[in-house]
């Protein structure tokens, strides 16, 4: 096999001494910013590594990977000295830039271009202006190597996260690029879809011999597969010796905030007896006789893989599907629901106007506004744009306007969804303060050390079913596969 | 026995059943090209006859003959409807059957009436027949080295269309799904345009990391995109495309005969029996012998 890097025959010619990344002395501001995002920065990846660079929200590791691909550089002052395999960046075209790294972005939705899979594997080729029969070649190797053949005639809309994100690694592949820069690559997908990518991922590195970089907050689930690991912080990167410290859990509550008393709970929040639903009469059962009550002033959690109706119940706790059979009762006089995607509730042009958006129609006014943004962490953000927010702001505005309508009935759906610590510690903090001011909440979550140290009461779904439902100590004693 | 498990390919994008199917895209679009120009265009009551006739035994081979009757439910009272408003408004013809008021209703206007109907419903049915032979990479394959922007440009929208229908159901959902006692439940003009603000906005952001993720494939990188189809114009479809254009020639030949010598005024002409009808009955069952050989084959 021939690899990426060549280094099956040509490996003296080729000088594989010589770093895959190299940066010198970089310095990074963005137009109008007054401190730079990046400066001073030093920075040397070796051909053939798997690394990891590791820092929170705002450190500039997506800034930092964008720099090494000119055609999507963000603008600003830039100066410092960035080579990719000894030859610099600013040199590259877009030809050579496609050809030598490759990018995958963080939103398996957004950077899918094309209708079909096979069409989306040929996407970059077309642009490289290749001859019919190369594309064949390169499509029907890549799609070997990644043993995506079976769905090669797919639409890409009905794939699902996990899939569209291997397709998006794939598509990149085909153009065989010899450095490969992952933007948080699996930071939406639930943590089956998360370890068949990595794995991919490694294949990618040690069988092409491709040399990997990925940007991540969240470490822990790559470590196994990395080789070098670097830390992004204040603007400059350091290598951190010691891999295994960057898979430590971190703690999401503070200590004082403690659980209520098991037990205390009484009344019902919400049930469903008996509920059957489908979403369409040739389609499968996604509830199956579920049978569930959850009692009112607790955080519970929902766990389950995907596909097993997790979001559906949801729906149907919303009053926005209707069982086909059985009784859904809710016992509260109140409800909302937070979408998967917090975009989907987001309308206005300024922060200050979302967060007023339902200011009349539910009666509160501009300082309980004030107040509730401020404890989710959003002070000072009025007049920012809620396009121009992190990920993990995004998702605390659109909680902070659900909490301002007072539902007493709190439904979430993947809160915390590709959120850096310092967001899903206020989700955490916010979920709790809410079940102690006799609210209830219900999420649905793939996370499950959320689960574990935020609900009182975590259900695991299964086809249709609850499977059990238990308080997270026991879930996690009695459980041997399934566990954070 | 049954189909041994590798060769079944669970969730395979499945082909519909159609003819010209083992052919390369060009193949059926010269077939389908010249039959609806030859159902639009023979104003003659035998040609249309055939050409219905045709269109309806296609339909009932592939698409089945619960679907094809349930689509004569309205095709017939179109041809009615037709038949009937035709001679209101020409009045014509040298036979009068009854009058409405002043005006006389004459037989052969309302012929007329009956056969652009029926060729109505025949060029309905052959564009049915077209959308299952040329399904959508067959039509990008076609055109697509000729406008390779275009054919990305559809396949982009086809890509973003239902993407932006489920998302827009999403939307409607979460504001459905906010109940809070006092709060007048939302009024459905005012919520769409909410929604529809909502998906402006998350659609014009997607579409910035879009662009991103073209760029950084090489989007621009060549003076002249390409397009990978999945077709190759082999021998066999090259001697498809002339045997083809002659037997079209011929049909095209006999239309063109049929429909000068035919008038509907002042008096309807009567069809004679004629070789050259055959000629265009073995044009329009073409499909449906090839289907019929490809059943037969797979028994």
């Amino acid at each position: 096999m021939t690899r990426l890097d060549g280094s099956m025959m040509t490996d003296a010619a080729r000088g594989s001494d010589e770093p895959a990344i190299e940066v010198r002395g970089l310095r990074f501001a963005y137009p109008g910013a007054e401190a730079p995002v990046l400066e001073g920065l030093d920075w040397a990846v070796p051909q053939g590594a798997f690394a990891l660079l590791v820092g929170g929200t705002g450190s500039g590791k997506s800034t930092l990977l964008s720099l090494l691909k000119p055609e999507i550089a963000p603008a600003g002052e830039r100066t410092g000295e960035l080579l990719v395999l000894g030859e610099n960046v600013a040199d590259m075209d877009v030809r050579a830039s496609a050809e030598r790294v490759g990018y995958v972005f963080q939103d398996p939705e957004n950077q899918i271009v094309c209708e079909t899979v096979w069409h989306e594997m040929a996407f970059g080729l077309e642009n490289l202006g290749m001859s019919r029969d190369e594309m064949r070649r390169r499509v029907a190797e890549t799609s070997y190597f990644f043993g995506l053949e079976d769905w090669l005639h797919r639409d890409t809309d009905t794939l699902s996260g996990g899939r569209k994100q291997l397709l998006s690694l794939a598509a990149v592949l085909a153009l065989r690029p010899r450095v490969l820069l992952l933007d948080e690559p699996t930071s939406q997908l639930d943590p089956v879809a998360e370890k068949i990518f990595m794995h991919a991922l490694f294949r990618v590195n040690r069988e092409l011999g491709c040399t990997v970089v990925v940007a991540t907050h969240q470490p822990r689930p790559m470590l196994e597969y990395a080789t070098y690991a670097y830390r992004i912080k204040g603007g400059r990167v350091r290598e951190a010796v010691d891999l295994a410290s960057l898979g430590s859990r971190e703690g999401l509550l503070a200590l004082d905030s403690c659980r209520p008393a098991q037990g205390a709970a009484t009344s019902a929040a919400a049930a469903i007896r008996e509920g059957w639903f489908r979403y369409d009469r040739a389609g499968g059962w996604v509830l199956r006789g579920l049978d569930v009550a959850f009692s009112a002033g607790v955080v519970h959690a929902v766990v389950g893989g995907n596909g097993c109706g997790k979001s559906t119940m949801l729906s149907v706790l919303a009053k926005t599907a209707k069982l086909q059979r059985g009784r859904m009762v809710r016992g509260t006089a109140s409800a909302a629901l937070l979408p998967q995607n917090p975009k989907a509730l987001l309308v206005a042009e300024t922060v200050r106007d979302e967060l007023m958006e339902w200011a009349s129609t539910c009666g509160y006014d501009e300082a309980v506004a004030q107040e509730r943004a401020a404890s989710l962490g959003l002070s000072g953000l009025d007049g920012r744009h809620p396009c121009d927010l992190s990920g993990g702001q995004r998702q605390l505005l659109a909680l902070a306007k659900l909490l301002l309508i007072g539902p007493e009935l709190l439904l979430l759906d993947e809160p915390t969804k590709g959120l850096d610590l310092a967001s899903r510690c206020i989700i955490a903090r916010a979920l709790r303060e809410h079940a102690q001011a006799g609210g209830t909440v219900i999420m649905a979550t793939h996370d499950l050390d959320f689960a574990e140290q935020v609900a009182d009461e975590i259900a695991m779904m299964f086809d249709g079913e609850i499977a059990c439902v238990e308080p997270p100590t026991d879930f996690f004693a009695e459980n041997v596969f399934y566990r954070a | 026995m049954g189909v041994p498990v590798d060769i079944t390919r669970e969730e395979s994008g499945s082909e519909p059943v159609a003819a010209f199917s083992m052919s390369h895209p060009a193949v059926p679009a010269l077939y389908m090209v010249l039959t609806l120009g030859l159902t639009m265009f023979s104003m003659q009551p035998v040609l249309i006859a055939l050409s219905l006739a045709g269109g309806l035994a296609y339909g009932f081979a592939t698409r089945g003959a619960a679907r094809t009757l349930g689509a004569l439910r309205w095709q017939l009272p179109v041809i009615l409807i037709i038949a009937l408003v035709n001679p209101l408004f020409s009045a014509s013809g040298s036979t009068e059957l009854f009058r409405i008021g002043m005006r006389a209703v004459y037989l052969e206007s309302m012929v007329y009436g009956l056969c652009m109907g029926g060729l109505f419903v025949a060029s309905v049915l052959w564009f049915e027949a077209a959308a299952s032979m040329l399904s959508y990479d067959k039509v990008l394959a076609l055109f697509g080295n000729a406008a390779p922007v275009v054919a990305l440009m559809i396949s982009m929208c086809m890509r973003l269309i239902p993407q932006f229908l489920r998302r827009g159901r999403t939307v409607l959902a979460v504001q459905d799904a906010i109940d809070v006692p006092g709060r007048a439940p939302a009024d459905p003009v005012r919520s769409r345009l909410r929604a529809s603000s909502v998906l402006m906005g998350w659609g014009m952001e997607d579409s910035l990391e879009r662009a991103d993720a073209m760029r950084s494939r090489g989007w621009g990188a060549a003076t002249r995109r390409t397009t990978y189809a999945r077709y190759r114009l082999g021998r066999g479809d090259v001697a498809a495309l002339v045997g083809l254009a002659a037997f079209g020639a011929a049909a095209v030949a006999v239309a063109w005969v049929a429909t000068t010598q035919y008038s509907f005024y002042p008096q309807l002409s009567v069809p004679a029996p004629w070789p050259g009808y055959v000629v265009y009955a073995a044009w329009m069952a073409l499909p449906c012998v090839l289907h019929a050989v490809d059943e037969k084959r797979f028994g």
